[in-house]
C-alpha cells in the first residue's frame, strides 16, 4: 500500500465548558484518542449518531480545532507545526465542504465572487484566467455561466451545495473533508451531490473524508468506514465487509437501525433493538463508552477501556474479541 | 368508511412576489388502522396538505378548494358560515379527534412549564375526567410511549429530557384523547438512527394498540418501507402515484416515482448499485406549469405533459398514476 | 372513490405530436426561481412599504436641503441685528417673527438646522468608525483581547457623559469641536457593542468558517465578511445615533454649554426663547418643533430601515 495522506494518530479533541470560577472542572471529550489513516484517490466514511464527535473530527483536520493531544500528519508532516508559508499550502491543498449549503455562503456576495475567492486568496492566475476558471468550474458542478452573477440566496439548496462544490474546486485541492454535505438535501439532491462528488475523484484523484450520519449513502461512497461513538472510533473496515458483517455491538446496532428502502424485507429482518440513548460526553468514565446500552456487555466493559484489535482486517475496540476474551 | 378522506383540495399562498399554488387538486383517503405514507421532497405540498387538514395554516394560507371529512363531518373552511366558527370547531377537533407530530418537538413543548401540566391541559380541555385522573392518565401515557419511571419524570421540564424522550412525550400528548387520526409530520428527521427506529416502531405499536390511523409525512423512503401500508407520492402540489407500500416499490409507475428510487440505495446489497439522480430542482410553484410539474426533470417529458396535466389511471383498487406515458399506445413506460 | 377524474378535464382534443419526446433543450430543469435582486434592491422594496419612514426620509432631506439653502438664499444673516424690529410676531418678511434683537427667527433656526445636523451626522459617522472597528475586533479576536477591551468600553460607559463633557468644554472652549468629542467619547460604545455581538454569532456560521479553511487571513474575513454581513443592524442602530447626538448637543445648548452665542443650535435658541416665554411665547415653539419633528422623523427612519433590513422579515 501506498504512503497515507493523512494520518490521524491518537487524536484528543477536548473543550473545556466549565461555568464559573470555582466550578467542578468539565471536559466534553468530543474527540477521544482517535487514530485512522486515509489513502490518495481513496474515501474514507465516518459515520456516528449526532454528539459522537465525528464534525469535531473533522474539523481538527483542516485545523479549524487545534488537537488536545495527539498528532495529525498531511503527507508525513504534522500539521499543528506547519507556519507561515507552509500553513498556506497546506490550506491550498485541504479543502472543507459544508453542511448547511445556506450558511456555508456568504450571503451579500454574487456567485462569481464566491467561487472566484480562494483564488483571490492565494494570488492564483490572472482576473482574465480566474473568470474563466469560474465559469469552468460551475460548469462542472452543473450550472450555468449566467448564474455567476446572482446571490445564494436565489438558488435551491442543491444548487447552492454545488456551489459550495465549485469554491472547493477552485484551489485543485487534493483532500476534501465533506462535513455532511448531504444531509440538509431533498433525496434526489443527494444522489446529484453524491455522484458528482464521485465524478470529481475519478477525474481528479482526490481523497475524500466523508461524514455523515446516513448510513446507505455513506457505505455507497465509501472505500472504508470508521463507525464513530462517544468520541472513540469503535470500528473501521472496508465498507462492504463493515455493512455485511458488522463486529462491534454498536456498529450491529446502528446498521439494523437503518430503515432500507424494500418493503419485505423490512418486515422480514429483526432489529438488534439498542435501548436508551448515548450517555453525556461531560466527564465520560474510563471504560468502554457503549457500556451502557451494549447487549453484550459484562462487568469488564464498566472497568477498563477495550483495545482496538485487528479481526478479518478490521480493527474494533471491544472485548468481545480481544485474544482468549 | 374511510377515517379521513381529502377531495380535490387546493391551498394556496399570497407572498409579496405572487401566488403560491402549494397544494393543487389532492386528493386521498385514510382506512381506519392504517399508515398512510406520504412522500415528497420540500417544496411538494406534504406538510400544507396537512397543515390545510388541520386548520393550522399560516394567515397568508387560505384553502381555495376542495373537501375535507374527517368521520363523515366535514371539516373544509367552506363548510362553516364564518371564519371564527371554523376556527371554533377546530380547537374542539384538533387534539381530540386529530392529532398531530411535528419535527421538531421543542416548538410545540413550552421550556418554561413541567411535562406535567402540558400533558395535564389536553386531556381536561377535551375530556370530563377530574384533575388527579387527569394526572393519573399523563402517567399512564407516559408509561405507554416508554418513557421510564414516569412519575418521576413527569414532573420535569421539557430541556431535562433527550431528543427522542420529547418526540416520545408529543406522542404521548398526541394520544391524550383516543385521537382517530394522527398526522405525524416529518417525526424522526431531527433523531438519529437508532432513536428514530425506536420511534416508528413506537408509532405503528400504537396504531395497533389505540386502533387510530397515521399519516406519516416523511421524505426517507427506508422509513415508508419499513412502517406504511399505503403511500402516496407528492411532487409539485399534486399527487403523481399512490399505491400500496408492495406497488410503489415494486411496480412504480410515475417516472418520478422511479427516480426516487433509483436516488437511494439499500444498505444491505453486497456491492453498491449507481445512483441514477434526477436533474435538476424541484419547479417553481410560483409559476406552476399548466401540464406536469415533473416535466423538467422527467427523462421521458412529452410534449403532451407541457400542455395538459395527464390523467389519472387506475392500475388496482388501490394503484393510481398520473402520467401520460399511460395513455401513449396504453403502454406503460 | 377518490382520484376521480373530473369532468371538467376533459374533453381533451390532443394535437397530433402530443406523444412525441420533448426535445432537451425545451425543458428548464436548472432554472432560478427567484428574480435576481440584490440585498439594497430588496431592502429599498421592503422599505418603500412603510409609508411614514418613507415621509420621515422625506422629511429629513427637506430639512437638510433647507439647512444648507436658507442661510444662502435668505437676506438675513444668522447674527444680522434689526434695532427697527424686536420680538416682532410671524409675517411676510420674517416669517417666523424676529427675536429680541431683531434677527430673524426662521434664518436662526435654519441655521440652527445646519449645526444640530451636523452634529448628529457628525457624531454617528465618529461612532460607526470607532465603533464597527473596536467592536469588530474584539468580536472577531474573542478570549483574553475580547475580555479586556470589553471592560475597557464597560469603564468609559459608567462615567456620566455630562461629567467629561463638561471638562472638555473648561479646556478646548464650547465649540463645535468639543460637543463633538463630548458626545461621541461615550456613545461609539453601543455601536461597539452590537458590531462585537453581531461579529461573534457570525464567525461560527459556516461561510466564515469556509473562508478560514480557505486561508483567508483574518482581517480578510473580519472585513470581508464579518462586518459586511452585520451592515442591517449597523445601519440601524446608526440611524438612531444621530437622533441621540442631536438631543444631546440641544440639551447642552439648552442648560447654556453648547455652542456659544452668536451661533445657534435647536438648543441655544430654545434657551434663548426661554427667557422671554412670559411675553413671547411663540419664540420657543420653533426651535422645539424643529426638534421634535426631526427626532420623530429619525426615529421612524430607523424603525422602518430596520424592519426592511431584516433578514428574517424577508
Amino acid at each position: 500500500m501506498s504512503e497515507a495522506i493523512l494520518r490521524v494518530e491518537n487524536c484528543c479533541t477536548w473543550f473545556d465548558v466549565t461555568r464559573g470560577l470555582f466550578a467542578k472542572k468539565q471536559i466534553v471529550k468530543a474527540v477521544d484518542n482517535v487514530s485512522f489513516q486515509i489513502f490518495p484517490g481513496e474515501t474514507f466514511g465516518l459515520v456516528g449518531e449526532s454528539g459522537c464527535g465525528k464534525s469535531t473530527l473533522g474539523r481538527t483536520i483542516v485545523k479549524i480545532y487545534s488537537p488536545t493531544s495527539g498528532k495529525i500528519f498531511y503527507k508525513g508532516e504534522d500539521i499543528s507545526t506547519l507556519e507561515g508559508a507552509r500553513t498556506k499550502a497546506f490550506r491550498k491543498q485541504v479543502q472543507m465542504i459544508f453542511q448547511d449549503p445556506y450558511a456555508s455562503l456568504d450571503p451579500r456576495m454574487t456567485v462569481g465572487e464566491i467561487v472566484r475567492e480562494p483564488m483571490d486568496i492565494h494570488g492564483l492566475h490572472t482576473a482574465k484566467e480566474r473568470e474563466e476558471r469560474v465559469v469552468e468550474l460551475l460548469q462542472i458542478v452543473g450550472l450555468k455561466p449566467d448564474h455567476i452573477r446572482r446571490y445564494p440566496h436565489e438558488f435551491s439548496g442543491g444548487q447552492r451545495q454545488r456551489i459550495g462544490i465549485a469554491r472547493t474546486l477552485a484551489l485543485d485541492p487534493e483532500f476534501i473533508v465533506c462535513d455532511e454535505p448531504i444531509s440538509a438535501l431533498d433525496v434526489s439532491i443527494q444522489a446529484q451531490v453524491i455522484n458528482l462528488l464521485e465524478e470529481i475523484q475519478k477525474k481528479m484523484g482526490i481523497s475524500y473524508l466523508f461524514i455523515a450520519h446516513d448510513l446507505s449513502m455513506v457505505k455507497h461512497i465509501s472505500d472504508r468506514i470508521g463507525v464513530m461513538y462517544l468520541g472513540h472510533i469503535v470500528e473501521t473496515g472496508p465498507s462492504h465487509l463493515l455493512y455485511s458483517k458488522p463486529l462491534h455491538p454498536y456498529t450491529r446496532g446502528l446498521l439494523s437501525a437503518v430503515p432500507i428502502p424494500d418493503p419485505r424485507r423490512a418486515k422480514e429482518r429483526r432489529r438488534i433493538a439498542l435501548s436508551g440513548e448515548i450517555p453525556s460526553p461531560i466527564n465520560p468514565k474510563p471504560c468502554c463508552p457503549f457500556a451502557t446500552r451494549c447487549p453484550n456487555a459484562t462487568e469488564k466493559c464498566f472497568q477498563a477501556m477495550p483495545p482496538t484489535v485487528e479481526v478479518d482486517g478490521r480493527q474494533v475496540a471491544c472485548f468481545l474479541y480481544e485474544e482468549g476474551g | 368508511m374511510s377515517v379521513l378522506s381529502v377531495e380535490h383540495l387546493s391551498t394556496q399562498f399570497t407572498t409579496d412576489q405572487g401566488i403560491v399554488r402549494a397544494v393543487r387538486d389532492v386528493s386521498f383517503s385514510v382506512e381506519k388502522g392504517e399508515i398512510l405514507g406520504i412522500v415528497g421532497e420540500s417544496g411538494s405540498g406534504k406538510s400544507v396538505t396537512m397543515f390545510s387538514i388541520m386548520g393550522l395554516l399560516a394567515g397568508n394560507g387560505t384553502v381555495t378548494d376542495g373537501r375535507i371529512i374527517l368521520d363523515g363531518e366535514d371539516l373544509s373552511p367552506s363548510a362553516f358560515s364564518s371564519e371564527k366558527e371554523y376556527e371554533k370547531k377546530m380547537c374542539a377537533v384538533r387534539g381530540n379527534q386529530m392529532a398531530m407530530i411535528f419535527q421538531d418537538p421543542m416548538t410545540f413543548l413550552n421550556p418554561v412549564l413541567r411535562i406535567e401540566s402540558q400533558l395535564v391541559e389536553p386531556i381536561l380541555n377535551h375530556t370530563k375526567l377530574s384533575r388527579k385522573e387527569a394526572v393519573d392518565r399523563a402517567i399512564e401515557l407516559m408509561g405507554k410511549v416508554g418513557i421510564p419511571s414516569p412519575e418521576k419524570r413527569i414532573k420535569q421540564y421539557p430541556h431535562q429530557f433527550s431528543g427522542g424522550m420529547r418526540q416520545r412525550i408529543i406522542i404521548a400528548m398526541a394520544l391524550a384523547c383516543n385521537p382517530k387520526l394522527i398526522i405525524a409530520d416529518e417525526p424522526t428527521t431531527a433523531l438519529d438512527v437508532t432513536i428514530q427506529a425506536q420511534v416508528l416502531e413506537l408509532i405503528s405499536a400504537i396504531k395497533d394498540e389505540f386502533g387510530s390511523s397515521v399519516i406519516l409525512i416523511t421524505h426517507d423512503l427506508g422509513v415508508v418501507a419499513q412502517t406504511c401500508d399505503r403511500v402516496a407520492i407528492m411532487y409539485g402540489g399534486k399527487i403523481v402515484e399512490q399505491g400500496s407500500a408492495e406497488d410503489i416499490f415494486y411496480s412504480p409507475n410515475h417516472p418520478y416515482t422511479k427516480g426516487l428510487l433509483g436516488c437511494v440505495t439499500n444498505p444491505e446489497s453486497e456491492f453498491s448499485e449507481p445512483l441514477h439522480p434526477i436533474p435538476g430542482s424541484p419547479p417553481d410553484l410560483l409559476k406552476p406549469p399548466a401540464g406536469c410539474p415533473f416535466l423538467d426533470r422527467c427523462p421521458n417529458a412529452m410534449r403532451v405533459c407541457r400542455d395538459y396535466m395527464p390523467e389519472t389511471t387506475v392500475f388496482s383498487d388501490s394503484h393510481f398514476s398520473r402520467c401520460w406515458l399511460n395513455q401513449k399506445g396504453g403502454a406503460a413506460g | 372513490m377518490d382520484q376521480t377524474v373530473r369532468p371538467h378535464d376533459r374533453p381533451l382534443q390532443l394535437p397530433p405530436d402530443a406523444f412525441e419526446l420533448l426535445p432537451e433543450s425545451e425543458k428548464n430543469a436548472e432554472f432560478v426561481a427567484m428574480e435576481s435582486r440584490t440585498f439594497f434592491q430588496d431592502a429599498w422594496r421592503n422599505f418603500r412599504r412603510n409609508r411614514l419612514a418613507l415621509v420621515s426620509l422625506c422629511f429629513i432631506l427637506l430639512m437638510c436641503l433647507l439647512a444648507i439653502l436658507v442661510p444662502i438664499l435668505s437676506p438675513y444673516t444668522y447674527d444680522g441685528m434689526d434695532p427697527s424690529s424686536l420680538n416682532q410676531l410671524p409675517s411676510l418678511q420674517d416669517w417666523f417673527g424676529t427675536d429680541k434683537f431683531g434677527r430673524d427667527i426662521f434664518v436662526r433656526v435654519m441655521y440652527g438646522a445646519r449645526i444640530s445636523l451636523s452634529v448628529g451626522f457628525a457624531a454617528a459617522g465618529i461612532n460607526l468608525v470607532i465603533g464597527v472597528v473596536y467592536g469588530g475586533l474584539a468580536g472577531y479576536l474573542g478570549g483574553r483581547v475580547d475580555l479586556i477591551m470589553m471592560r475597557v468600553v464597560d469603564m468609559l460607559y459608567s462615567i456620566p457623559s455630562l461629567l467629561y463633557i463638561i471638562l472638555i468644554m473648561l479646556v478646548f472652549g464650547s465649540n463645535m469641536f468639543s460637543v463633538l468629542l463630548g458626545i461621541c467619547i461615550s456613545s461609539w460604545v453601543g455601536m461597539a457593542r452590537l458590531v462585537r455581538t453581531q461579529v461573534m454569532s457570525l464567525k461560527e456560521q459556516e461561510f466564515s468558517l469556509a473562508a478560514f479553511v480557505m486561508g483567508a487571513s483574518r482581517s480578510r474575513i473580519l472585513f470581508k465578511h464579518l462586518i459586511i454581513n452585520s451592515i442591517g443592524p449597523i445601519i440601524v442602530s446608526l440611524t438612531m445615533m444621530v437622533p441621540s447626538a442631536i438631543f444631546q448637543e440641544s440639551f447642552l445648548g439648552f442648560v447654556g454649554i453648547g455652542i456659544s452665542a452668536p451661533m445657534s443650535s435647536w438648543g441655544t435658541l430654545a434657551n434663548e426663547a426661554r427667557m422671554v416665554i412670559n411675553s413671547y411665547p411663540l419664540q420657543i415653539v420653533w426651535p422645539v418643533l424643529s426638534i421634535c419633528f426631526t427626532m420623530l422623523a429619525l426615529n421612524f427612519l430607523g424603525d422602518g430601515l430596520g424592519e426592511a433590513l431584516d433578514p428574517k422579515k424577508r
